[in-house]
């Protein structure tokens, strides 16, 4: 068992070349992917029964949801990473990471109030699935507060790194309010054992714009990334030869 | 074509959603090259600095 492709992901050149070469390989998928969702989830896919075209908002929500969920997670663990091994570059994924998930917790709620109006006749709710997701948000945006008061980018890491870990308690009562506490919110009807309850010409274009958000995700995680990896490289020798291209 | 717009009467909400998420998909890429095109260039000026410094 070899460990150097570990050691090598802690190596800043390394990963900025890496992430460089990379993207393209996650952007173009994720762009086919999501195109053919849209097109299953807008066209291909009859109407719901009992939500009609209404149900069309599921390819957009659940696809958002999910990102705010993984999105954290990622964060969370590359935090952690970073804090126990002192890998400088679990920072980088973990600073990365924040702005996307934000934005997408943003998505993921203002789309949820959009589906919520016409089918439960409201637009909010004080709800546990509701609200734990409305505490993702602040915690996002607590720790982009945090990052952005501290001058100092080892402290900042550190400081955020903690919080990150921290709140990485909130992502499972976010996923089992649902089960656990009677919710407006339908249990999952994708992410559970065995046989999905969704016909497959509705559940195939949801599975591709999951499958796509994620794929984009990594490829706008890879961009910032570079950004993060060169912004905490002070004097390295490698820096002048990345800028050339 | 109306039909698919009308949305069988879920227009006012099926549209928005799908226009606030891909919204925020582009303005993910476009954020994510501005961050690195600063990144770059505030690099850029620091060895411009100290190769005026040596």
């Amino acid at each position: 068992m070899t460990w150097t492709w570990f050691h090598r992901l802690g190596s800043p050149p390394y990963v900025y070349a890496l992430a460089a070469r990379l993207t393209p390989w996650f952007a173009w998928p994720a762009a086919l992917l999501i195109a053919g969702g849209l097109a299953g989830g807008l066209v291909l896919a009859p109407p719901d029964y009992q939500q009609g075209d209404g149900f069309r908002i599921v390819y957009v929500h659940a696809p958002s949801a999910w990102m705010s969920l993984m999105v954290y997670m990622t964060m969370a663990i590359a935090a952690a990473v970073a804090l126990i091994w002192r890998i400088k570059v679990g920072h980088a994924v973990a600073a990365a990471c924040a702005p996307i998930g934000a934005s997408f917790t943003f998505v993921a709620l203002v789309t949820g109030a959009l589906y919520g109006a016409p089918m439960w006749g409201t637009y909010w709710e004080w709800d546990p699935r509701l609200t734990s997701e409305l505490i993702l948000l602040f915690l996002y945006l607590g720790y982009m507060g945090l990052r952005a008061g501290l001058e100092d980018t080892q402290r900042a890491d550190r400081a955020s790194a903690l919080l990150a870990v921290a709140g990485s308690v909130n992502v499972p009562i976010i996923h089992y309010s649902v089960t656990w506490w009677n919710s407006l919110h339908q249990a999952p009807t994708v992410m559970q054992f065995g046989k999905p309850k969704m016909a497959l010409a509705m559940l195939v274009p949801l599975l591709m714009m999951l499958a796509g958000f994620t794929l984009y995700f990594v490829a706008v995680l890879l961009v910032r990334l570079r950004g993060e990896v060169l912004s905490r490289e002070r004097a390295a020798s490698w820096i002048p030869e990345v800028l050339k291209t | 074509m109306s039909r698919f717009l009308d949305m069988g009467g879920y227009a006012a909400y099926v549209w928005p959603s799908y226009a606030v998420t891909f919204t925020v998909v582009f303005l993910n890429i476009f954020w994510a090259r501005r961050a690195l095109a600063r990144s770059r260039a505030e690099a850029r000026r620091r060895l411009a600095m100290r190769a005026e410094q040596a």
